[in-house]
């Protein structure tokens, strides 16, 4: 039997409740993350197979420039960064950019969930899946004796701003992004070699032409404000307000970008 | 009210015109089916009519509400079901799990299970949608579009890449739908499935409605020629036949008449005066393909 038409009041109806909503959709979008376990494993894997190299290639190596620590302590704020980016940035475009062409943004967007509750819970779920990340790096490497962040307040602030910004600029990749075939090489590629530049892998001297440069982007910038918060290096501050205004000038650039590009169809059709 | 009303619809990106002074109403119940060729403006037509897409120009209701006003659009979303040109499932899920979740943005949704033997997947209902088939994930796409409980269902080519047996199968569901009071708006290229499900068609050609009325009955298919053919009797010559230019091919006699009736009385008194059986007569209207064709000539 069809339900009888009532006039409609509103943009609301009787029946379902939306904060209800928002635990299901969640539910459902982790559902879909792990239901993928080749997917979940390589994205939240990822950072500790390399610190697992790392620490087994650079031994009780020790970096002079930023005070004498060890590298393995040198790497880990860097890899809580890198999880921050992959799965806020990386993953979240990919995705985005799949469902559109899959046609998936399209379908959920004639549903009557309101769209708020659908970016909600993709945010959400991108949360869950970088907490879950940073957590492990935690862990990893405090199985290696790496200490935890030194100053957790400028840490915490460190991890929401880069959650805002890599949230909102993978949201506004993914609208530039033309189809689903491009979407991983050119994202990853990208990614990748900023990372590089940036100074995951190896320190950047402060002030070379490489910082100089890498210094405009959030990634360095994210990675150095993790860096100032779990290491206390001398003449640094916990507290990196100049690297968060960058990444939160760039966050802004994000959602500029997908509110005035976004699509919720297929660029194909 | 009908359930959907279109006057004057236009809608352009630009200077290109994708609908045009399109105006045509979908009574409750009916089933109706836009036709035309690819780029004719069928989908941009159906997603106006979904609220997905804003128009342009002219008047839109659809059940009794304007699609493009943000305040009633989710009222609107629960009453209608929508079936998408391309197939859009998420791969990982199970029928079952996909079919709960959209359920559940739904006040009154129908039963997952009711769905599910709807669309004749009980067997696959705990398999992953990237297991299905491409017929059988179309078909999941049909659940989707009737999970809640509609009183329109928007199917844009809704049996592209069936099988027969497939396509047969969607036919029954639309049926089963329509005669439960659901109201059906359907795109679709083929004319065997106007005939089958259709009450009423109109055909879009370059951004503009140029025919419109009951498939039986559409661009004068009801009042215009009809062939009228049978097998040649032994002995007979094509010129001893009182038809209007009749012709003869592989034994096969045809000729062409506004006046069947006419025709079929001097045909017939002719033969029965003879003694000829007239064996495989028969009188064939002009088809809906036919029609069609002659409406979209110079796309084809």
């Amino acid at each position: 039997m069809n339900t009888t038409a009532s006039t409609p009041t509103g943009g609301s109806f009787q029946g379902v409740n939306d904060f209800k909503l928002i635990g299901r959709q969640v539910h459902y979008e982790q559902l879909s993350f792990w239901l993928n376990p080749l997917g979940a494993i390589f994205t939240i894997g990822f950072s500790t197979v390399f610190l697992l190299i790392f620490e087994s290639t650079s031994g009780k190596s020790t970096i002079k420039a930023l005070g004498g620590i060890k590298l393995i302590q040198y790497y880990v704020p860097g890899f809580v960064a890198y999880g921050i980016m992959s799965s806020c940035f990386s993953v979240l475009s990919i995705t985005i950019v799949n469902r559109r062409e899959m046609g998936l943004l399209k379908r959920l967007r004639l549903s009557p969930a309101p769209t708020w509750i659908l970016m909600s819970a993709v945010f959400i779920n991108t949360m869950i899946v970088c907490v879950i990340q940073i957590v492990l790096m935690l862990v990893v490497g405090r199985a290696f004796g790496v200490h935890g962040p030194a100053n957790w307040v400028p840490f915490l602030l460190a991890v929401v701003i880069g959650m805002f910004c890599f949230t909102a600029l993978g949201m506004g990749v993914s609208t530039v992004v033309p189809n689903a075939d491009a979407a991983g090489p050119v994202i990853n590629i990208v990614f990748f070699v900023v990372l590089a530049f940036s100074g995951l892998y190896y320190p950047i001297t402060p002030g070379s032409t490489l910082a100089n440069i890498t210094d405009y982007l959030p990634v360095r910038r994210l990675i150095v404000s993790m860096q100032d918060s779990f290491n206390n290096i001398p003449g640094t501050s916990p507290w990196a307000w100049h690297d968060l205004g960058v990444i939160a000038v760039w966050g802004a650039v994000g959602v500029y970008l997908t509110l005035r590009r976004w699509q919720w169809a297929p660029r194909r059709g | 009210m009908p359930a959907v009303s279109v006057s004057h619809l236009a809608k352009s990106y630009g200077d290109m015109a994708a609908v045009k002074d399109v105006t045509f109403d979908v009574e409750k119940g009916e089933v109706f089916a836009l036709l035309g060729p690819n780029g004719a403006g069928k989908t941009t037509t159906i997603e106006i009519l979904e609220g997905f897409r804003d128009r342009s120009g002219g008047e839109v209701q659809t059940l009794g509400v304007d699609p493009s006003n943000r305040a009633t659009q989710r009222w609107l979303r629960t009453r209608i079901g929508v079936v998408l040109q391309e197939l859009a499932v998420e791969p990982f899920y199970s029928v079952r799990q996909v079919l709960t979740r959209n359920a559940g943005y739904y006040p009154s949704p129908r039963p997952v299970d009711e769905v599910i033997e709807l669309i004749g997947l009980q067997e696959k209902a705990d398999q992953r949608v990237k297991k299905l088939s491409g017929g059988q994930q179309r078909r999941l796409d049909v659940g989707l579009g009737i999970i809640g409980n509609p009183e329109l269902l928007f199917l844009d080519e809704p049996t592209t890449g069936l099988d027969p047996s497939g396509r047969r199968a969607s036919w029954d569901l639309i049926r089963q739908l329509a005669a439960s009071g659901t109201t059906v708006l359907l795109t679709t290229h083929y004319m065997d499935e106007v005939e089958a499900l259709a009450d009423k068609v109109a055909v879009l050609f370059k951004s503009e409605i140029v025919a419109s009325g009951t498939p039986t009955s559409i661009g004068g298919r009801d009042s215009g020629i009809v062939t009228i053919q049978f097998r040649l009797p032994e002995g007979v010559s094509v010129s001893d036949i009182p038809a209007p230019s009749p012709t003869v091919e592989l034994g096969i006699v045809r000729t062409s008449t506004d006046d069947e009736l006419k025709v079929l009385h001097e045909l017939t008194g002719w033969a029965i005066d003879r003694g000829y059986a007239l064996p495989g007569l028969a009188v064939t209207r002009v088809s809906l393909e036919d029609i069609y064709l002659s409406l979209t000539r110079d796309e084809q």
